[in-house]
């Protein structure tokens, strides 16, 4: 043989291993079967209980349903609650059960059920991170078979978006301890094999209430990796994913795949301490903030479109609560609220950030050369990514942070409330506290409005953070695919998506 | 001889020690402990009473150091915060595939390599020699999050041929593993292949141009006899070495390697593991992969004296 066939025949090896491996993975299968990936991030403890600080909550979203969900155009609608009334004083609401649902294991849907589910998340031994959401639910009253009456320690007239949370799952009267391993719900499929490390598996649920899922299956593989998750897109062993922001160009001119995107409610900010001089001046909290030239930092931070401008507005565009408020770059108006508050020739800054996540210091890099121009002379400090939440942030005078998102009233009490254990500005303001609670009180929704809209611009006026844009969200997923809307994973109906034949 | 394996054994405890030391030092000199970098933004209260208690972590340094050593020893590697299980249970299945992907790699790129460099070497400067040289020094320089993203595009997009990332579970049986890892053990051997084929041809000419060879030459004996009874002997030689520190640094190749093909080895989980703030998890994995490091060294180290009389300094 010659020295150039040996060679040959080695890459003739190769060839034939990799053939015989492509035709090892795909097997020939009639049957309609979704492929998503998870990102693995509670490193293989996922739970099946929607209330564990671990949550599965891919594979809970299918497996059970909640009482309320938010559709499209973010309003509520029914679940396995046909009806809510509250009482004159948003402190109590009834719930009327949808008939005739059952879980998987055959036993009917009743009002126990949701006593038993609800009363659960104010379990201290579950640690569950839904207490600092529905922590004011005092008890569940049973009425009847399928009516359930919610009693609340305050007033809270948004009770039914909360309600809509993604953990808020509504699981058998009793079933606390198994949960967990038997995934037992009313959703439309059913745990077929469950193994977070690996593949789970979750065949449809022919009984569903709502009708038959149009898949046969859908299947959750773990892939750590966003790089990992977006080659298995690319190589089709996922049929479904959500993609960063640089890896959708990917994605969108190939004709293979639809990409999708959507405004979300997350953000990064920048904040300052109003308990700490010179931000106990609500002139300087103003400057800093509007010395920023916001629609700048999309372009050179997220990419043109694909972030949304927001005038330090926690609340996401698409909530009906949102404020529109109006923050272009104003360097004059910075300069002179500076001058009046006693700092003609500006102030120096120690700004701390972090490699924490991806863009927390270039985030902190373009601020520091906006405000520059309006005097605000700013130093970055780089802090390690290690106790940055427990020793920089909440702690250092300005520092940046970053959020997920979360429904107006929640994000509003959680980060800006007096005294809740979150508030990272240390904002404090009788005023806007008094607003938060008109909200809750008011069940008529241009008055719950009218507050939180007021809420939000005392936040532009006087508030301690600093918050550009909100980003956006991509899906990138197979052409086949149908039924899957614009909004994030919990909110898709996923018992309507279906794949068309190849 | 026996005197020198002792003295070889004895470098490899001292470093060991010394590692496990510097392993946990570093964990120390950190902001915060364990349990902030575990909860994050909820390390407050209750919560992180519970878990420093849990941990032990409000007993003195050295305390917990002698403890952590003591059952390193015994073969308990503690437990993960984030993942609230046994380590070595954790560990187990990981380094089991590890060896897998690596075993792959190696079983491939080894003969390979050595098939490839000694042709170079006898080939030295001819257009053979020079296609192999060039590939192989492009096979080096090219990291392998790149080499590995490209063969994903070639083999697995475009041409379809090999599954994209590894889908299978961490328990999933070997055969499977292997039939799942053609492309990250590629990409694995592409490196290994390179660095050994290059020692070897370097070795391959040295002893063609050493005296020896020459004498054999001069008294006329087939070439292809020099080769075999002299050439290949005395070159594979140092290349045992270099096939040992290269199947060490293949742990480290790994890392990057199994995160771009979502492999379920003791890479991914040491990636995984730093991600979620799990400490002790990656303290255990370091550590692990140390002493895998020194024991390849020391078993290479004492292969070589095995089969090379020149290095038995001290003789009994």
């Amino acid at each position: 043989m010659s020295k150039s066939g040996v060679i040959g025949s080695g890459f003739g090896i190769v060839l034939a291993c990799a053939l015989l491996t492509a035709a090892w993975s795909q097997p020939a299968q009639a049957e309609k079967v979704l492929r998503m990936a998870h990102d693995l991030s509670m490193g293989g403890k996922e739970s099946l209980d929607p209330l564990s600080p671990v949550r599965f909550w891919e594979v809970n979203d299918l497996l059970y349903n909640r009482l309320v969900r938010l559709n499209e155009k973010g309003e509520i609608e029914p679940e396995l609650a046909a009806s809510w009334t509250p009482n004159d004083s948003a402190t109590e609401w009834t719930i009327k059960l949808q008939e005739g649902v059952r879980f998987h294991d055959g036993s009917p849907l009743g009002a126990s059920d949701v006593k038993y589910s609800l009363e659960r998340i104010n379990d201290p031994a579950l640690e569950s991170p839904v207490t600092s959401v529905l922590g004011m639910i005092d008890h569940v009253e049973v009425i009847d078979a399928l009516t359930a009456k919610i009693v609340l320690s305050a007033k809270h007239a948004g009770l039914p978006i909360l309600l809509s949370d993604y953990r808020v799952r509504i699981i058998p009267d009793g079933s606390g301890a198994t949960i967990e391993q038997t995934g037992i719900g009313s959703g439309p499929f059913k745990l077929e094999e469950y193994d977070p490390e690996g593949r789970t598996i979750l065949v449809a649920n022919p009984d569903y209430w709502e009708g038959a899922p149009k898949l046969d299956r859908i299947e959750y593989l773990a892939i750590s990796d966003a790089d990992a998750r977006a080659q298995a897109l690319l190589a089709g062993q996922i049929d479904f994913s959500r993609v960063a922001q640089e890896q959708g160009p990917l994605f969108a001119g190939n004709p293979k795949f639809v990409l999708s995107e959507f405004p979300s409610g997350g953000w990064f900010g920048i904040v300052f301490r109003t308990d700490v001089a010179p931000f106990t001046d609500p002139r300087v909290r103003k400057a800093v903030r509007i010395a920023a030239n916001r629609e700048e930092m999309v372009k050179l931070l997220a990419g043109e479109g694909h972030a949304i401008v927001t005038c330090d507005n926690p609340v996401k565009a698409s909530d009906p609560y949102r404020a529109d408020l109006d923050c272009p770059q104003d360097t004059e108006l910075a300069k002179s609220l500076l001058a009046e508050a006693g700092f003609a020739d500006g102030i120096d800054i120690d700004l701390h950030t972090s490699n924490l996540e991806t863009g927390m210091v270039r985030f902190a890099e373009v601020y520091q050369q906006q405000v520059a121009k309006a005097g605000i002379r700013v130093k970055l400090v780089i802090a390690p990514g290690d106790g940055y939440w427990d020793d920089v942030w909440m702690k250092e005078t300005v520092v940046v942070t970053s959020w997920d998102e979360r429904p107006a009233d929640q994000i509003l009490n959680e980060a800006y409330r007096s005294g809740s254990s979150w508030n990272e500005s240390y904002f404090s303001s009788p005023e806007f506290d008094a607003l938060l609670d008109k909200a809750r009180a008011s069940l008529d929704f241009a008055e719950a409005k009218q507050a939180m809209v007021e809420a939000q611009r005392m936040l532009f006026e006087t508030g301690g953070t600093f918050i550009p844009y909100q980003q956006n969200v991509q899906f990138a997923y197979d052409k086949s695919l149908t039924g899957i809307t614009p909004v994030i994973e919990d909110q898709i109906r996923w018992d309507l998506v279906d794949k068309a034949e190849e | 001889m026996l005197r020198l394996i002792f003295q070889r054994f004895g470098s490899a405890c001292f470093t060991l020690v010394f590692i496990a030391v510097v392993v946990f030092g570093a964990v120390e000199l950190m902001p915060g402990n364990a349990c902030t970098a575990y909860l994050g933004r909820d390390a407050k209260g209750a919560k992180l009473e519970n878990c420093e208690a849990r941990l032990g972590l409000n007993r003195p340094a050295v305390e917990r150091f002698g403890e952590w050593a003591g059952n390193v020893l015994s073969g308990d590697l503690g437990t993960s915060v984030h993942r609230n299980k046994p380590i070595t249970e954790l560990v187990g299945w990981r380094l089991r595939n590890t060896i897998v992907l690596s075993a792959v790699a190696i079983l491939f790129g080894v003969p390979l390599a050595i098939f490839l460099g000694v042709l170079a070497g006898l080939n030295r400067d001819r257009p053979l020699d020079l296609f192999l040289s060039s590939t192989s020094i492009l096979a080096m320089t090219i990291p392998e999050f790149v080499s590995a993203t490209l063969l994903i595009l070639v083999f697995s997009i475009s041409l379809g041929w090999a599954s994209g990332v590894v889908i299978v579970g961490y328990r999933a049986p070997v055969l499977d593993l292997v039939m799942n890892s053609v492309l990250p053990a590629v990409t694995l051997a592409l490196v290994l292949t390179a660095h050994i084929l290059r020692m070897v041809r370097a070795s391959v000419i040295e002893v063609l141009e050493s005296d020896y060879v020459l004498m054999a030459r001069l008294k006329g004996i087939p070439f292809r006899r020099i080769v075999w009874r002299h050439v290949l002997p005395n070159s594979l030689l140092p290349a045992i070495s270099i096939i040992g520190l290269t199947m060490a640094w293949l742990l480290g190749g790994v890392v990057i390697v199994e995160s771009v093909y979502n492999y379920p080895g003791l890479g991914r989980m040491a990636v995984d593991a730093v991600s979620d703030r799990d400490i002790p998890l990656v303290q255990a994995i370091a550590l692990l992969i140390c002493s895998i490091y020194i024991l390849t060294n020391l078993a290479t180290d004492l292969l070589a004296l095995l089969l090379n009389p020149r290095l038995r300094t001290f003789r009994t």
